[in-house]
């Protein structure tokens, strides 16, 4: 398939161009796996100016991370893969490069934090010096080149800072400067801010955007939209294949036609209103646009129905197998010390009715996971008590309490440990009791609900992390608690998981369950719960509906806690409507009842 | 203590200054003198370690780290002394134990050897930096890949830790139990352990890519960026101890006579 | 024939012989010596990938070994990551695996660690890493029960079972010299008779193990007697495993008859919530017939379990892990006995004690207690490895290019 490179910022037209000019270049790429039959890339054709940001878009095993892997000159040097085309990194190919000679060229990022720094060093300063002492840099140059990669990328506080103690956001800007450092041109990404918070995510994509800017070239696979709308051109990938390479805007729009995949919603109202495509990351534009539409033509009534979401109700077949009553959680003026002496929660008193949906928001350290770990026992209060359905929880052990609560815990793989992913749903409801054949069932329902019913014979670690993920969550559904508790069930996930995700959270809302779900995904937690509730510090500092809480009053109660409201409601809110929408489908059906 | 820094106390006495090659040397050489020299010499040894770790200020945390060797100690002590075969010398019957004076020698033998192990060991740890040490060993024409692995290993220890933890966690949260009889914990031990390990193996493969991208043993002619300080009295004090070396083991072997 | 240079000191005794606190120096020495110089050199072949995964190695087996020590377990779960090295990237990334996890272990602040006991273990991790690489190249994580290769195995097995028999038959009827005597020169005799002993029940090991593999075992090509042979193997060798567990645990003197919720040093243990267990030694003749009752079954019911599938495939990774733990004790008891008195301050304490109140000497004890704890923790540790090896996603084993020539899809 030949993919037409036009509109784009800084996208090279000219096919003559020196390779000066290119610093990355992929030619009719192809890779196979050993042992596999199908390709895992094929017939991928890339040519990257100096300085351009080019995106890397598409579903979990597109074929995105294949591709870094390539463009890093990683396969086939150090993963085993056939490869056919042909990769250029600044002139030198990838294929016939001596060992080394890539070094100082090209740097590689993935999406885990922590596994990014060399867990050898005690301070980021030393940190960045590792690629540089691995170049044989000499002694007296390293503090000069260290500085300037310090304050080229604005994180000169950091330098005296253990990198294990870092943040998530700290540690992946730590670990793009340490590659910097040594005078890469090239940086590949894959993934890298799957696994941060909404600061962090900003943070590192105003780090690609400077480094850009001072002709760094980057190649960036990534799920969230908020950072594939900042790239200059975006490459989406379908089962292998090149599907679309174009401004961010069209290539995703072009590609959710041809493949089904969820639009994002900035994409969904640039189409809506009519306006070029390349603008749809620019809110401004947007809205703009969509307010001439709704003066003058009205909303695109085609785009209004290609835009309402995909029935949920294919997704989600779960049902619980025995019918239980709701529970209803009482916490009443819970404090919380670490053994530092620190207060995690300072006197959180929250009613939730049986039934009901809450999503947590807030920054990392805001005291969210602290707060649920106490709804199953994992911490106990240091002073005012939790009660479930009225009964005090402190005299029950946590595998006592995983009878009505179920965790669904940020990391599976601190979890995994069964030799296929059927055995390992099994695992929860085993140990509560229940009846083999009832476990059988039970695992199936469970399996059918995240999508995975036909990899139950595979082993879990042959999942890719967002699918260990969803294997996670259907082993808390099959232990059917009446209460479930779900820490960042949507990071990682591509918008189909998210998808998913939101139709086991609304099947088990349909069964009655009382859910509570932390996250940092605006959009998830205003369009699929009841109620949010936004923590700082210890404390509940908002509570209510959705529409309360995403509403032009509380943005700057919203910004004091580092979070903005969904696309949606932001673009509401610059449109001075008077409603609230939570997803593109909501205003869009506000704008059309005006229009 | 710091999950990078290990037992490193912060310091700036006379001890901490040392070059790490030295403070390894004397380490080997007190090794060799508690394991070779007869057992009369073990208070002496200790005597001095601990006026070692006086001058250096080391004293407090020497006396807290007593506790990790305690159950030890007093391990080689009790066994050796109620269970010593062939004993003739009893010195204490307590029904059907008792302390025999050759059990009760041998053990305080080998508990003096252990002791000065440790407070020797504890007293290199305390006043040298791992990184300091193996950069110094680099430097000597060690290889720096496996220098690297010791780093990283005693880094990844107490985050396996950590990571053991939050599986107990996970796993209670899932409904397993942590009570019932030995031999139920003891199968309760695999969905404790087994996510530790696969989790951890499964991180190999980005940690891999990670320093391949930093350029990890690609090229020959690797530079320090640490510099460890290396003062002329340290050449003169590695010489006296290779020296005292030299005279522990022709002594042991019988060669010379105080 | 002269084997002054072999004379262990009795308690007590000074001249002529060599104290077990040298000899287990020398030992060490020489190991750790030749090791390190083959290492150094083999080391610059290692591939970023070994690298990376020896640390995450050494951080298993310090995490997992020190798990064991504080639940003081009669074994020691501190080669796993030892073995997993020798297996997908080698004998001397495993060997040097385990050496360093020794000496890392001994400055870390946690159970077993946190002073010398495992650093002067070192050597024999890096023996157990060398063993498992040898094993690994020879298939023991890949063969399947249709494989060739498993004469092999089952040869090595009936020689080890041969000199196993051997040593009961001598037992029974000449009897095994008293090694605990006191006087001086029926001591030297008894040791030169024992050594002497201890080497022909090799010979008649390795002649068995020859002929069976020349005979029995030579099989060819796709040979239908492969698959059930090892099922029966592995049935045979449950039956002696479990008969001889069992007989440790519950022997008139077994295991269980020193559990009285007691310490050693007198304060309650708690670990089995202050529980006695001296009344689960059972007297024999009663306990050896349900011993052997206990282990017929067992065999019976491994019988099923080898013929369900590739199941009887374990058995090469048993043989390679028990051979791996009789050379494990072999090596640790002389470090055992001369530097600690036996005593190393975890689970397999309670084993030396017990054998002393059985009369042996230090450095039995030391041996005895080796030859109970190596054996039965290797071939744990080798079917753990076995199953993680299993269990290790595609991605990862293919980083090591024996990922795929020493283990089984």
């Amino acid at each position: 398939m030949t993919v037409k490179a036009d509109g784009g910022v800084a996208s090279p037209n000219d096919r003559t161009a020196s390779p000066a000019a290119i610093p990355l270049l992929i030619e009719g790429l192809g890779v196979r796996y050993p042992g596999r039959r199908e390709h895992s890339l094929e017939g991928i054709d890339l040519p990257i100016v100096r300085g351009e940001r080019v995106g890397v878009a598409g579903r979990t095993g597109a074929g995105k991370s294949t591709l870094t892997l390539a463009a890093a000159g990683f396969i086939p040097r150090v993963v085993r893969a056939k490869l056919d085309g042909r990769v250029v990194i600044e002139g030198i190919d990838t294929a016939t490069a001596a060992p080394g000679a890539l070094l100082g060229q090209v740097g590689i990022v993935f999406a885990t934090p922590a596994n990014q720094l060399s867990a050898s060093k005690q301070t980021v300063r030393e940190e960045l010096a590792f690629g540089l002492e691995n170049l044989g840099v000499a002694r007296d140059e390293m503090d000069a080149r260290i500085d300037a990669t310090l304050a080229r990328l604005a994180i000169g506080h950091l330098a005296d800072r253990e990198p294990f103690a870092l943040s998530g956001g700290e540690q992946q800007r730590v670990a793009i400067a340490s590659i910097v450092a040594m005078g890469t041109s090239v940086l590949v990404l894959d993934e890298p801010t799957a696994q941060l918070d909404p600061a962090g995510t900003a943070s590192v994509a105003d780090l690609l955007d400077e480094l850009a800017r001072t002709g760094t070239t980057i190649l960036c696979a990534e799920h969230d939209p908020t950072v594939l709308g900042r790239m200059d051109r975006c490459l989406v990938l379908e089962a292998g294949h090149a599907v679309a390479l174009d401004v961010p805007g069209v290539a995703l729009a072009s590609a959710a036609t041809a493949g089904g995949t969820p639009l994002p919603t900035m994409v969904r109202l640039a189409e809506a209103a009519g306006i070029d495509l390349a603008a749809a990351f620019d809110e401004a534009a947007v809205a703009a646009g969509l307010q001439a539409r709704r003066q003058g033509p009205g909303i695109l009534a085609e785009r209004i129905v290609a835009s309402s979401p995909t029935p949920d109700q294919a997704l989600s077949t779960w049902a619980p197998t025995d019918g239980r009553p709701a529970v209803r959680i009482d916490i009443d003026g819970l404090v919380h010390r670490y053994p530092s002496g620190i207060e995690a929660l300072r006197g959180v008193s929250l009613t939730i009715e049986p039934g009901e949906s809450v999503a947590i928001l807030g920054q990392n350290g805001s005291g969210k996971t602290t707060l649920v770990k106490h709804l199953n026992g994992l911490l106990r209060p240091a002073e005012g008590r939790i009660l479930l359905d009225g009964q005090a929880t402190d005299d029950r052990s946590i595998a006592h309490l995983a009878a009505t609560v179920g965790f669904v815990f940020q990391n599976p793989d601190e979890q995994l440990f069964e030799r296929t992913v059927e055995r390992e749903v099994a695992f929860g409801p085993r140990n509560l009791g229940v009846a083999a054949a009832a476990i059988a069932q039970r695992v199936t329902h469970s399996l059918t609900a995240v999508g995975l019913l036909a990899e139950h014979s595979t082993n879990p670690y042959d999942l890719d992390l967002s699918r260990r993920k969803l294997v996670a969550l259907a082993g808390v559904l099959a232990m059917d608690p009446a209460v479930f508790v779900l820490d960042e069930p949507t990071t990682g996930q591509d918008a189909d998981g998210v998808a998913r995700v939101g139709a086991v959270v609304e099947a088990m809302q349909r069964a009655g369950r009382t859910i509570v779900a932390i996250t940092h995904d605006m959009e998830f937690a205003a369009s699929r719960f009841g109620r949010i509730v936004v923590m700082r510090e210890g404390v509940v500092v908002a509570d209510g509906p959705p529409e309360q809480v995403f509403a032009p009053a509380s943005v700057e109660l919203l910004a004091s806690t580092g979070l903005t409201p969904p696309p949606a409601a932001r673009i509401a809110a610059r449109m001075d409507l008077d409603v609230v929408p939570l997803d593109a489908a909501g205003l869009l059906r506000a704008l059309s009842v005006r229009g | 203590m710091s999950a990078t820094t290990g037992y490193f106390v912060a310091g700036a006495s006379w001890l901490h200054r040392r070059n790490p090659l030295t403070k390894l040397l004397a380490l080997g050489l007190v090794l060799l003198a508690a394991f070779l020299l007869p057992p009369v010499v073990l208070p002496i040894l200790i005597a001095i370690i601990v006026f070692v770790a006086w001058a250096a200020g080391l004293l407090g945390p020497m006396a807290r780290a007593m506790r990790i060797p305690s159950v030890l100690l007093l391990s080689i002590l009790v066994v050796n002394s109620l269970f010593f075969p062939g004993a003739k010398d009893i010195l204490v019957s307590l029904g059907p134990l008792s302390i025999s004076r050759e059990g009760l020698t041998f053990g305080l033998a080998s508990a003096g050897r252990v002791l000065v192990a440790f407070l020797a060991s504890i007293t290199f740890l305390f006043t040298t930096l791992a990184d300091d040490l193996l950069e110094a060993l680099i430097s000597r024409g060690a290889s720096h890949r496996i220098s690297f692995v010791v780093l990283s290993a005693v880094q990844m220890v107490p985050r396996m830790q950590g990571r053991a933890g939050a599986i107990l966690e996970a796993q209670q949260a899932r409904g397993l139990s942590m009570k019932g009889s030995f031999v139920r914990r003891l199968r309760k031990l695999v969905p404790l352990v087994a996510p530790v390990i696969l989790g951890s193996l499964v991180d190999v493969r980005e940690r891999t890519f990670a320093l391949e991208a930093r350029g990890f043993g690609a090229r020959p002619g690797r530079t320090a960026y640490r510099v460890v300080a290396d003062p002329p009295i340290d050449r003169w004090l590695r010489l006296l101890i290779l020296a005292g070396a030299v005279a522990v083991v022709l002594f042991a072997l019988g060669i010379i006579h105080p | 024939m002269n084997l002054d240079w072999l004379q262990v000191c009795a308690e007590g005794q000074t001249t002529p012989c060599v104290a077990p606190i040298q000899l287990a120096y020398l030992v060490a020495l020489l190991i750790g010596a030749v090791l390190l110089v083959v290492i150094a050199r083999r080391a610059r072949d290692l591939t970023t990938a070994t690298l990376s995964l020896m640390a995450v190695a050494i951080a298993i087996n310090i995490a997992v070994g020190s798990i064991a020590v504080f639940l003081r377990l009669p074994i020691y779960l501190d080669s796993i990551g030892t073995v997993l090295v020798g297996a997908l990237a080698g004998p001397w990334a495993g060997a040097l695996t385990g050496i360093l996890s020794n000496l890392i272990w001994s400055i870390l602040p946690i159970p077993g660690g946190a002073g010398p006991t495992a650093a002067f273990f070192a050597p024999v991790a890096g023996v157990i890493g060398l063993m498992a690489g040898f094993w690994a190249n020879r298939g023991v994580f890949q063969v399947r029960t249709d494989d060739v290769r498993v004469g092999g195995f089952l040869a090595l097995a009936t020689g080890i079972l041969g000199a196993a028999v051997a040593f009961l038959v001598v037992q029974a009827t000449v009897g095994i010299p008293d090694l605990a005597a006191t006087e001086p020169d029926v001591l030297l005799a008894n040791q030169t008779q024992f050594v002497l002993m201890a080497l022909g029940f090799v010979v008649v090991g390795v002649i068995v193990g020859w002929l069976a593999g020349r005979t029995v075992f030579a099989f060819q090509g796709d040979d239908p007697r492969i698959r059930p042979y090892l099922q029966v193997a592995t049935a045979i060798a449950a039956f002696v495993l479990v008969f001889g567990i069992v007989r440790l645990l519950f022997a008139p003197s077994g295991y269980f008859s020193t559990v009285d919720g007691v310490l050693d040093d007198g304060t309650p243990d708690d670990f089995l919530g202050g529980a006695s267990l001296t009344g689960l030694a059972v007297q024999d003749p009663a306990g050896l017939i349900g011993a052997f009752v206990v282990a017929l079954l067992v065999g019976a019911g491994a019988l099923a379990w080898a013929r369900r599938g590739d199941n009887a495939r374990l058995f090469p990774v048993w043989v390679g892990g028990l051979t791996t733990g009789l050379v494990a004790a072999m090596i640790s008891a002389p470090i055992a006995a001369g530097v600690f008195g036996g005593v190393t301050g975890g689970g397999t304490d309670a084993l030396v004690a017990l054998f002393r109140t059985l009369g042996l000497s230090v450095f039995q004890s030391a041996f005895a207690q080796g030859l109970t704890s190596d054996p039965l923790d290797k071939t744990i540790s080798y079917t753990i490895v076995f199953l993680i090896l299993g269990a290790l996603p595609i991605t990862v084993r293919t980083m090591y290019s024996r990922g795929e020539t020493t283990v089984a899809e």
